[in-house]
Protein backbone atom coordinates (compact mmCIF):
# COMPACT_ATOMS: atom_id res chain seq x y z
CA UNK A 1 0.00 0.00 0.00
CA UNK A 2 1.41 3.41 -0.90
CA UNK A 3 0.22 6.82 0.12
CA UNK A 4 0.54 10.10 -1.67
CA UNK A 5 2.20 12.55 0.69
CA UNK A 6 3.70 15.97 0.31
CA UNK A 7 7.43 16.20 0.90
CA UNK A 8 8.11 18.38 3.90
CA UNK A 9 11.78 18.59 4.69
CA UNK A 10 14.07 20.99 6.49
CA UNK A 11 16.61 21.12 3.69
CA UNK A 12 17.03 23.93 1.18
CA UNK A 13 16.84 23.13 -2.54
CA UNK A 14 20.61 23.70 -2.77
CA UNK A 15 21.26 21.17 0.00
CA UNK A 16 18.98 18.63 -1.63
CA UNK A 17 20.63 19.16 -5.02
CA UNK A 18 24.15 18.59 -3.64
CA UNK A 19 22.98 15.66 -1.46
CA UNK A 20 21.40 13.94 -4.42
CA UNK A 21 24.19 14.72 -6.86
CA UNK A 22 27.35 15.43 -4.90
CA UNK A 23 30.19 16.85 -7.00
CA UNK A 24 33.82 15.78 -6.83
CA UNK A 25 33.45 12.86 -4.44
CA UNK A 26 36.62 10.96 -3.69
CA UNK A 27 40.25 11.83 -3.12
CA UNK A 28 43.47 12.40 -5.05
CA UNK A 29 46.24 9.89 -4.63
CA UNK A 30 49.37 11.27 -2.96
CA UNK A 31 51.44 13.36 -5.35
CA UNK A 32 53.79 16.36 -5.10
CA UNK A 33 51.01 18.77 -6.08
CA UNK A 34 48.34 17.22 -3.82
CA UNK A 35 47.45 18.52 -0.36
CA UNK A 36 45.10 16.79 2.08
CA UNK A 37 43.31 17.63 5.31
CA UNK A 38 40.91 15.92 7.69
CA UNK A 39 38.74 17.40 10.44
CA UNK A 40 36.12 16.01 12.80
CA UNK A 41 35.47 12.52 14.13
CA UNK A 42 33.06 9.86 12.98
CA UNK A 43 32.14 8.95 16.53
CA UNK A 44 31.05 12.55 16.99
CA UNK A 45 28.93 12.42 13.86
CA UNK A 46 30.92 14.59 11.40
CA UNK A 47 34.15 14.05 9.54
CA UNK A 48 35.42 15.86 6.45
CA UNK A 49 38.33 14.75 4.29
CA UNK A 50 39.53 17.19 1.65
CA UNK A 51 42.20 16.74 -0.97
CA UNK A 52 43.25 19.28 -3.58
CA UNK A 53 45.57 19.62 -6.53
CA UNK A 54 47.45 22.91 -6.57
CA UNK A 55 48.73 24.57 -9.71
CA UNK A 56 51.07 27.45 -8.94
CA UNK A 57 49.26 29.96 -6.77
CA UNK A 58 45.77 28.54 -7.12
CA UNK A 59 43.83 25.36 -6.45
CA UNK A 60 43.12 23.41 -9.63
CA UNK A 61 40.71 20.78 -8.35
CA UNK A 62 39.19 19.53 -5.10
CA UNK A 63 37.86 16.15 -4.00
CA UNK A 64 35.95 15.52 -0.79
CA UNK A 65 34.70 12.67 1.35
CA UNK A 66 32.36 13.16 4.26
CA UNK A 67 30.64 11.24 7.02
CA UNK A 68 27.78 13.37 8.22
CA UNK A 69 24.26 14.68 7.84
CA UNK A 70 22.79 15.88 4.52
CA UNK A 71 23.91 19.45 5.28
CA UNK A 72 27.49 18.23 5.71
CA UNK A 73 27.42 16.26 2.48
CA UNK A 74 26.03 19.28 0.65
CA UNK A 75 28.61 21.57 2.27
CA UNK A 76 31.47 19.31 1.17
CA UNK A 77 30.14 19.14 -2.36
CA UNK A 78 29.53 22.88 -2.54
CA UNK A 79 32.99 23.62 -1.17
CA UNK A 80 34.66 21.33 -3.69
CA UNK A 81 33.45 23.68 -6.42
CA UNK A 82 33.91 26.89 -4.47
CA UNK A 83 37.61 26.34 -3.77
CA UNK A 84 38.64 25.85 -7.39
CA UNK A 85 40.81 28.84 -8.30
CA UNK A 86 41.28 29.90 -4.69
CA UNK A 87 44.64 31.24 -3.48
CA UNK A 88 46.41 30.33 -0.27
CA UNK A 89 45.33 33.62 1.31
CA UNK A 90 41.71 32.98 0.37
CA UNK A 91 41.92 29.55 1.93
CA UNK A 92 43.37 30.97 5.14
CA UNK A 93 40.60 33.55 5.46
CA UNK A 94 37.69 31.34 4.38
CA UNK A 95 34.78 31.42 6.81
CA UNK A 96 32.04 28.90 7.45
CA UNK A 97 29.49 31.71 7.07
CA UNK A 98 29.87 31.66 3.30
CA UNK A 99 28.73 28.02 3.16
CA UNK A 100 25.97 28.66 5.70
CA UNK A 101 24.55 31.43 3.55
CA UNK A 102 24.92 29.58 0.27
CA UNK A 103 23.23 26.46 1.60
CA UNK A 104 20.69 28.25 3.84
CA UNK A 105 21.76 26.15 6.78
CA UNK A 106 19.48 26.19 9.85
CA UNK A 107 21.04 27.71 12.96
CA UNK A 108 21.29 24.39 14.80
CA UNK A 109 23.41 22.92 12.02
CA UNK A 110 25.89 25.77 11.66
CA UNK A 111 28.22 24.37 14.29
CA UNK A 112 29.02 21.52 11.95
CA UNK A 113 30.37 24.00 9.42
CA UNK A 114 33.02 25.02 11.94
CA UNK A 115 34.44 21.54 11.42
CA UNK A 116 34.48 22.18 7.68
CA UNK A 117 36.28 25.47 8.37
CA UNK A 118 38.83 23.51 10.42
CA UNK A 119 39.36 21.24 7.41
CA UNK A 120 39.88 24.23 5.09
CA UNK A 121 42.36 25.80 7.53
CA UNK A 122 44.22 22.48 7.77
CA UNK A 123 44.30 22.36 3.97
CA UNK A 124 45.82 25.85 3.94
CA UNK A 125 48.48 24.73 6.42
CA UNK A 126 49.29 21.73 4.24
CA UNK A 127 49.61 24.08 1.27
CA UNK A 128 51.85 26.35 3.28
CA UNK A 129 54.13 23.43 4.06
CA UNK A 130 54.12 22.47 0.37
CA UNK A 131 55.16 25.96 -0.58
CA UNK B 1 3.97 15.15 -4.30
CA UNK B 2 5.73 11.82 -4.30
CA UNK B 3 4.88 8.23 -3.52
CA UNK B 4 6.06 7.04 -0.16
CA UNK B 5 5.90 3.43 0.94
CA UNK B 6 4.46 3.11 4.40
CA UNK B 7 6.55 0.83 6.61
CA UNK B 8 5.77 2.44 9.94
CA UNK B 9 2.84 0.35 11.17
CA UNK B 10 4.32 0.18 14.67
CA UNK B 11 3.89 3.96 14.87
CA UNK B 12 0.30 3.81 13.73
CA UNK B 13 -1.87 1.92 11.28
CA UNK B 14 -4.42 3.21 8.81
CA UNK B 15 -8.00 2.45 9.75
CA UNK B 16 -9.18 -0.73 8.05
CA UNK B 17 -11.93 0.25 5.54
CA UNK B 18 -14.24 -2.29 7.18
CA UNK B 19 -13.72 -0.48 10.50
CA UNK B 20 -14.10 2.97 8.99
CA UNK B 21 -17.47 2.02 7.54
CA UNK B 22 -18.76 1.04 10.97
CA UNK B 23 -17.53 4.31 12.43
CA UNK B 24 -19.10 6.48 9.75
CA UNK B 25 -22.46 4.93 10.46
CA UNK B 26 -22.28 6.35 14.00
CA UNK B 27 -21.54 9.89 12.91
CA UNK B 28 -24.37 10.67 10.52
CA UNK B 29 -27.80 12.02 11.46
CA UNK B 30 -29.24 8.73 10.29
CA UNK B 31 -26.84 6.78 12.51
CA UNK B 32 -26.30 6.17 16.22
CA UNK B 33 -25.03 9.62 17.14
CA UNK B 34 -26.69 9.86 20.53
CA UNK B 35 -24.86 10.26 23.82
CA UNK B 36 -24.49 6.77 25.30
CA UNK B 37 -25.20 8.26 28.73
CA UNK B 38 -28.59 9.60 27.60
CA UNK B 39 -30.62 6.65 28.80
CA UNK B 40 -33.87 8.63 28.58
CA UNK B 41 -34.29 8.35 24.81
CA UNK B 42 -33.79 5.85 22.01
CA UNK B 43 -30.80 7.65 20.44
CA UNK B 44 -28.86 7.33 23.67
CA UNK B 45 -29.92 3.76 24.32
CA UNK B 46 -28.95 2.64 20.81
CA UNK B 47 -25.54 4.31 21.15
CA UNK B 48 -25.12 2.65 24.54
CA UNK B 49 -25.84 -0.73 22.97
CA UNK B 50 -23.09 -0.15 20.39
CA UNK B 51 -20.64 0.91 23.11
CA UNK B 52 -21.40 -2.23 25.10
CA UNK B 53 -21.05 -4.42 22.03
CA UNK B 54 -17.63 -2.90 21.38
CA UNK B 55 -16.71 -3.40 25.04
CA UNK B 56 -17.51 -7.08 24.66
CA UNK B 57 -15.46 -7.27 21.44
CA UNK B 58 -12.39 -5.72 23.08
CA UNK B 59 -12.83 -7.88 26.19
CA UNK B 60 -13.11 -11.05 24.13
CA UNK B 61 -9.92 -10.27 22.25
CA UNK B 62 -7.88 -10.30 25.48
CA UNK B 63 -9.68 -13.02 27.42
CA UNK B 64 -11.51 -10.60 29.70
CA UNK B 65 -15.11 -9.89 30.67
CA UNK B 66 -16.79 -6.70 29.38
CA UNK B 67 -16.99 -5.16 32.86
CA UNK B 68 -13.17 -5.25 33.01
CA UNK B 69 -12.83 -2.73 30.16
CA UNK B 70 -12.46 1.02 30.83
CA UNK B 71 -12.46 3.27 27.77
CA UNK B 72 -9.64 5.83 27.58
CA UNK B 73 -8.17 8.13 24.95
CA UNK B 74 -5.38 5.69 24.11
CA UNK B 75 -2.47 3.72 25.55
CA UNK B 76 -0.84 6.80 27.08
CA UNK B 77 -3.89 7.52 29.18
CA UNK B 78 -4.32 3.83 29.99
CA UNK B 79 -0.71 3.61 31.18
CA UNK B 80 -1.11 6.75 33.28
CA UNK B 81 -4.39 5.60 34.80
CA UNK B 82 -2.94 2.20 35.64
CA UNK B 83 0.36 3.37 37.09
CA UNK B 84 -0.65 6.61 38.79
CA UNK B 85 -4.02 5.18 39.78
CA UNK B 86 -2.66 2.11 41.53
CA UNK B 87 0.36 3.81 43.08
CA UNK B 88 -1.62 6.69 44.56
CA UNK B 89 -4.44 4.48 45.79
CA UNK B 90 -2.05 2.08 47.54
CA UNK B 91 0.60 4.60 48.58
CA UNK B 92 0.29 3.62 52.22
CA UNK B 93 0.95 -0.04 51.36
CA UNK B 94 4.30 0.48 49.66
CA UNK B 95 6.13 2.95 47.49
CA UNK B 96 8.28 0.73 45.32
CA UNK B 97 7.61 -0.05 41.65
CA UNK B 98 9.51 -2.31 39.23
CA UNK B 99 9.67 -1.55 35.52
CA UNK B 100 12.24 -1.57 32.71
CA UNK B 101 14.47 0.92 30.90
CA UNK B 102 12.91 0.15 27.54
CA UNK B 103 9.30 0.97 28.36
CA UNK B 104 7.37 3.47 26.27
CA UNK B 105 7.62 7.11 27.39
CA UNK B 106 4.01 6.92 28.52
CA UNK B 107 5.13 4.51 31.23
CA UNK B 108 8.52 6.06 31.96
CA UNK B 109 7.15 9.57 32.33
CA UNK B 110 4.31 8.38 34.57
CA UNK B 111 6.93 6.65 36.73
CA UNK B 112 9.02 9.83 36.82
CA UNK B 113 5.99 11.67 38.11
CA UNK B 114 5.65 9.09 40.88
CA UNK B 115 9.32 9.52 41.76
CA UNK B 116 8.60 13.22 42.24
CA UNK B 117 5.80 12.16 44.60
CA UNK B 118 8.20 10.10 46.72
CA UNK B 119 7.97 6.67 45.08
CA UNK B 120 11.02 4.59 44.27
CA UNK B 121 11.30 2.86 40.89
CA UNK B 122 13.66 0.05 39.86
CA UNK B 123 14.32 0.16 36.12
CA UNK B 124 15.47 -3.26 34.92
CA UNK B 125 18.11 -3.37 32.20
CA UNK B 126 17.38 -5.66 29.25
CA UNK B 127 19.98 -8.08 27.91
CA UNK B 128 21.80 -7.28 24.68
CA UNK B 129 18.87 -8.66 22.70
CA UNK B 130 16.37 -6.41 24.43
CA UNK B 131 14.74 -8.94 26.76
CA UNK B 132 13.95 -8.33 30.42
CA UNK B 133 13.83 -11.77 32.07
CA UNK B 134 11.29 -12.88 34.69
CA UNK B 135 14.18 -13.78 37.01
CA UNK B 136 15.27 -10.12 36.99
CA UNK B 137 11.77 -9.08 38.02
CA UNK B 138 11.73 -11.68 40.76
CA UNK B 139 15.04 -10.46 42.16
CA UNK B 140 13.88 -6.83 42.09
CA UNK B 141 10.71 -7.39 44.13
CA UNK B 142 10.80 -6.09 47.71
CA UNK B 143 8.42 -6.22 50.63
CA UNK B 144 7.24 -2.71 49.76
CA UNK B 145 6.81 -3.34 46.00
CA UNK B 146 3.23 -2.64 45.02
CA UNK B 147 3.38 -2.71 41.22
CA UNK B 148 5.34 -4.21 38.31
CA UNK B 149 4.88 -2.56 34.91
CA UNK B 150 6.35 -4.34 31.90
CA UNK B 151 5.50 -3.99 28.23
CA UNK B 152 4.40 -7.06 26.28
CA UNK B 153 6.13 -6.08 23.03
CA UNK B 154 8.77 -3.40 22.69
CA UNK B 155 7.76 -0.71 20.23
CA UNK B 156 11.23 -0.18 18.77
CA UNK B 157 12.63 -3.70 18.48
CA UNK B 158 9.47 -5.81 18.57
CA UNK B 159 10.91 -8.17 21.20
CA UNK B 160 8.40 -10.09 23.30
CA UNK B 161 8.46 -10.31 27.08
CA UNK B 162 7.27 -13.43 28.86
CA UNK B 163 4.38 -11.70 30.61
CA UNK B 164 2.80 -14.99 31.69
CA UNK B 165 5.89 -15.87 33.74
CA UNK B 166 6.11 -12.37 35.21
CA UNK B 167 2.39 -12.39 35.93
CA UNK B 168 2.67 -15.71 37.71
CA UNK B 169 5.47 -14.58 39.99
CA UNK B 170 3.74 -11.26 40.73
CA UNK B 171 0.57 -13.13 41.67
CA UNK B 172 2.56 -15.42 43.98
CA UNK B 173 4.22 -12.43 45.64
CA UNK B 174 1.05 -10.39 45.97
CA UNK B 175 2.25 -7.61 43.67
CA UNK B 176 0.01 -5.97 41.07
CA UNK B 177 1.06 -6.43 37.43
CA UNK B 178 0.47 -3.89 34.66
CA UNK B 179 1.23 -4.65 31.00
CA UNK B 180 1.47 -2.10 28.20
CA UNK B 181 0.16 -4.20 25.31
CA UNK B 182 -0.14 -1.39 22.75
CA UNK B 183 2.08 -3.26 20.28
CA UNK B 184 0.83 -6.79 20.78
CA UNK B 185 -2.87 -6.71 19.84
CA UNK B 186 -3.25 -8.56 16.55
CA UNK B 187 0.30 -9.87 16.78
CA UNK B 188 0.21 -12.15 19.82
CA UNK B 189 -2.50 -14.00 21.74
CA UNK B 190 -3.45 -12.18 24.93
CA UNK B 191 -5.28 -13.85 27.79
CA UNK B 192 -5.27 -11.70 30.89
CA UNK B 193 -6.65 -14.54 33.02
CA UNK B 194 -4.11 -17.14 31.99
CA UNK B 195 -1.27 -14.61 31.98
CA UNK B 196 -2.16 -13.31 35.48
CA UNK B 197 -2.35 -9.70 34.33
CA UNK B 198 -4.08 -7.20 36.64
CA UNK B 199 -4.02 -4.14 34.37
CA UNK B 200 -3.46 -4.06 30.61
CA UNK B 201 -3.22 -1.03 28.32
CA UNK B 202 -4.37 -1.23 24.72
CA UNK B 203 -5.00 1.26 21.95
CA UNK B 204 -6.99 1.12 18.73
CA UNK B 205 -4.66 2.88 16.32
CA UNK B 206 -1.96 0.21 16.35
CA UNK B 207 -4.51 -2.37 15.23
CA UNK B 208 -6.25 -0.70 12.27
CA UNK B 209 -8.66 1.23 14.47
CA UNK B 210 -8.93 4.99 14.94
CA UNK B 211 -6.56 7.24 16.88
CA UNK B 212 -7.82 8.79 20.10
CA UNK B 213 -9.39 5.72 21.68
CA UNK B 214 -7.93 3.07 23.93
CA UNK B 215 -8.83 0.94 26.89
CA UNK B 216 -7.51 -0.24 30.20
CA UNK B 217 -8.29 -3.74 31.37
CA UNK B 218 -8.82 -3.66 35.12
CA UNK B 219 -9.09 -6.90 37.08
CA UNK B 220 -12.29 -6.88 39.16
CA UNK B 221 -12.08 -10.16 41.11
CA UNK B 222 -10.75 -9.37 43.62
CA UNK B 223 -11.04 -5.63 42.93
CA UNK B 224 -8.01 -3.42 42.42
CA UNK B 225 -7.93 -0.07 44.14
CA UNK B 226 -7.50 2.53 41.42
CA UNK B 227 -7.64 6.29 41.83
CA UNK B 228 -8.96 8.08 38.70
CA UNK B 229 -6.91 10.81 37.06
CA UNK B 230 -9.86 12.49 35.32
CA UNK B 231 -12.85 13.78 37.27
CA UNK B 232 -16.25 14.73 35.91
CA UNK B 233 -19.40 12.92 34.91
CA UNK B 234 -18.49 9.63 36.58
CA UNK B 235 -18.56 7.54 33.42
CA UNK B 236 -16.83 4.16 33.36
CA UNK B 237 -17.69 3.44 37.01
CA UNK B 238 -16.05 6.68 38.00
CA UNK B 239 -12.65 5.57 36.68
CA UNK B 240 -12.72 7.70 33.55
CA UNK B 241 -15.10 10.62 33.29
CA UNK B 242 -15.98 12.08 29.91
CA UNK B 243 -18.60 11.57 27.22
CA UNK B 244 -18.04 8.26 25.50
CA UNK B 245 -16.91 8.67 21.88
CA UNK B 246 -19.31 6.24 20.27
CA UNK B 247 -17.80 6.19 16.78
CA UNK B 248 -14.26 5.65 18.07
CA UNK B 249 -15.36 2.98 20.52
CA UNK B 250 -17.28 1.19 17.78
CA UNK B 251 -14.16 1.44 15.60
CA UNK B 252 -11.98 -0.03 18.33
CA UNK B 253 -14.38 -2.89 18.92
CA UNK B 254 -14.54 -3.74 15.23
CA UNK B 255 -10.78 -3.43 14.83
CA UNK B 256 -10.04 -5.71 17.78
CA UNK B 257 -12.53 -8.30 16.58
CA UNK B 258 -10.81 -8.32 13.18
CA UNK B 259 -7.38 -8.38 14.82
CA UNK B 260 -8.28 -11.51 16.75
CA UNK B 261 -9.93 -13.21 13.78
CA UNK B 262 -7.14 -12.43 11.31
CA UNK B 263 -4.13 -12.54 13.63
CA UNK B 264 -2.73 -15.88 12.53
CA UNK B 265 -3.07 -15.30 8.79
CA UNK B 266 -1.79 -11.69 9.06
CA UNK B 267 1.22 -12.76 11.11
CA UNK B 268 2.13 -15.69 8.88
CA UNK B 269 2.11 -13.46 5.80
CA UNK B 270 4.05 -10.65 7.47
CA UNK B 271 6.68 -12.99 8.88
CA UNK B 272 7.54 -14.14 5.35
CA UNK B 273 7.77 -10.52 4.14
CA UNK B 274 9.77 -9.41 7.19
CA UNK B 275 12.25 -12.28 6.82
CA UNK B 276 12.69 -11.53 3.14
CA UNK B 277 13.34 -7.88 3.99
CA UNK B 278 15.98 -8.93 6.51
CA UNK B 279 17.69 -11.22 4.01
CA UNK B 280 17.84 -8.32 1.58
CA UNK B 281 19.24 -5.90 4.16
CA UNK B 282 21.74 -8.36 5.60
CA UNK B 283 23.12 -8.94 2.09
CA UNK B 284 24.27 -5.29 2.04
CA UNK B 285 26.88 -6.19 4.65
CA UNK B 286 27.77 -4.61 8.01
CA UNK B 287 24.12 -4.52 9.03
CA UNK B 288 23.16 -5.58 12.54
CA UNK B 289 19.78 -6.78 13.75
CA UNK B 290 18.53 -5.08 16.91
CA UNK B 291 16.56 -7.28 19.27
CA UNK B 292 16.15 -10.99 19.74
CA UNK B 293 16.11 -12.79 16.36
CA UNK B 294 13.23 -15.12 17.27
CA UNK B 295 11.50 -13.75 20.35
CA UNK B 296 9.87 -10.83 18.55
CA UNK B 297 6.67 -10.05 16.72
CA UNK B 298 6.34 -10.93 13.05
CA UNK B 299 6.08 -7.44 11.60
CA UNK B 300 8.98 -5.47 13.12
CA UNK B 301 12.58 -5.30 11.91
CA UNK B 302 15.07 -2.94 13.54
CA UNK B 303 18.53 -2.79 12.00
CA UNK B 304 21.70 -0.75 12.46
CA UNK B 305 23.78 0.22 9.43
CA UNK B 306 27.49 0.57 10.17
CA UNK B 307 29.39 3.34 8.42
CA UNK B 308 26.34 5.44 7.58
CA UNK B 309 25.30 8.60 9.38
CA UNK B 310 21.75 8.35 10.69
CA UNK B 311 20.18 11.56 9.43
CA UNK B 312 21.59 11.12 5.94
CA UNK B 313 20.33 7.55 5.86
CA UNK B 314 16.86 8.65 6.87
CA UNK B 315 16.78 11.49 4.37
CA UNK B 316 18.20 9.35 1.56
CA UNK B 317 15.41 6.87 2.20
CA UNK B 318 12.59 9.38 2.36
CA UNK B 319 10.70 7.34 -0.22
CA UNK B 320 10.21 4.90 2.67
CA UNK B 321 8.15 5.92 5.70
CA UNK B 322 10.19 4.26 8.45
CA UNK B 323 11.25 5.27 11.95
CA UNK B 324 14.83 6.20 12.74
CA UNK B 325 16.90 5.61 15.84
CA UNK B 326 17.06 9.31 16.45
CA UNK B 327 15.14 12.49 15.94
CA UNK B 328 18.16 14.04 14.33
CA UNK B 329 16.52 16.15 11.67
CA UNK B 330 14.43 17.93 14.25
CA UNK B 331 17.67 19.14 15.90
CA UNK B 332 17.26 16.78 18.84
CA UNK B 333 20.16 14.41 18.40
CA UNK B 334 19.39 12.15 21.31
CA UNK B 335 19.84 8.55 20.23
CA UNK B 336 17.15 5.98 20.94
CA UNK B 337 17.20 5.12 24.66
CA UNK B 338 15.91 1.66 23.82
CA UNK B 339 18.83 0.85 21.52
CA UNK B 340 21.30 2.38 23.98
CA UNK B 341 19.85 0.13 26.68
CA UNK B 342 20.72 -2.82 24.42
CA UNK B 343 24.32 -1.61 24.46
CA UNK B 344 24.40 0.12 21.09
CA UNK B 345 26.62 3.21 20.83
CA UNK B 346 24.93 6.56 20.26
CA UNK B 347 26.34 6.62 16.75
CA UNK B 348 25.06 3.16 15.85
CA UNK B 349 21.68 3.81 17.45
CA UNK B 350 21.36 6.90 15.27
CA UNK B 351 22.19 4.80 12.21
CA UNK B 352 19.29 2.46 12.89
CA UNK B 353 15.95 2.12 11.17
CA UNK B 354 12.79 0.42 12.29
CA UNK B 355 10.78 -1.16 9.49
CA UNK B 356 7.31 -2.20 10.61
CA UNK B 357 5.05 -3.99 8.18
CA UNK B 358 1.31 -4.29 8.24
CA UNK B 359 -1.91 -5.57 6.77
CA UNK B 360 -1.56 -3.54 3.59
CA UNK B 361 2.15 -4.13 2.92
CA UNK B 362 2.79 -5.82 -0.41
CA UNK B 363 5.55 -8.02 -1.84
CA UNK B 364 6.37 -5.28 -4.33
CA UNK B 365 6.86 -2.72 -1.56
CA UNK B 366 9.36 -5.00 0.17
CA UNK B 367 11.28 -5.37 -3.11
CA UNK B 368 11.38 -1.58 -3.50
CA UNK B 369 12.52 -1.15 0.10
CA UNK B 370 15.36 -3.68 -0.26
CA UNK B 371 16.57 -2.00 -3.46
CA UNK B 372 16.36 1.51 -1.98
CA UNK B 373 18.17 0.68 1.23
CA UNK B 374 20.93 -1.19 -0.57
CA UNK B 375 21.43 1.59 -3.09
CA UNK B 376 21.52 4.41 -0.54
CA UNK B 377 23.62 2.65 2.09
CA UNK B 378 26.26 1.85 -0.54
CA UNK B 379 26.15 5.41 -1.86
CA UNK B 380 26.53 6.99 1.57
CA UNK B 381 29.32 4.62 2.53
CA UNK B 382 31.15 5.53 -0.67
CA UNK B 383 30.74 9.23 0.11
CA UNK B 384 32.48 8.74 3.41
CA UNK B 385 35.00 6.25 2.16
CA UNK B 386 38.24 7.76 3.46
CA UNK B 387 36.91 10.26 5.93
Amino acid sequence: MSFEVSSEVDYSPTVIEHFERPRNVGHFDPAPDVIVATAGRRDQGVQFHLSAQVAGSVIRAVRFEVYGCPHCIAAGSWLSQRLVGATLDELRSWSWREAADALQMPAEKRGRLLILEDAVRALAEAWGRLA
Amino acid sequence: MNTTIYLDYAATTPVDPRVAQRMIECLLPSGEHGNPSSAGHAFGRRARALVEKARAQVAASIGARPENIVWTSGATESDNLAILGVARFHADRGRHIVSSRTEHKAVLDALKQLEREGFEVTYLKPDSQGIVHPQQVSEALRSDTQLVSLMHVNNETGVIHDIAAVGQLCRERGVLFHVDAAQSVGKLPIDVQAQCVDLLSVTAHKAYGPKGIGALYVRRQPPIGLRPILHGGGQESGLRSGTLATHQIVGMGAAFELAAAERESDCARLRVLRDRLWQGLAAIGNVELNGHPEQRVSNVLNASFHGVEGESLQFALRELAVSAGSACSSASEEASYVLRALGRSDQLAQSSLRFSLGRFTTDAEIDIAIDAVGREVRRLRQLGNAS
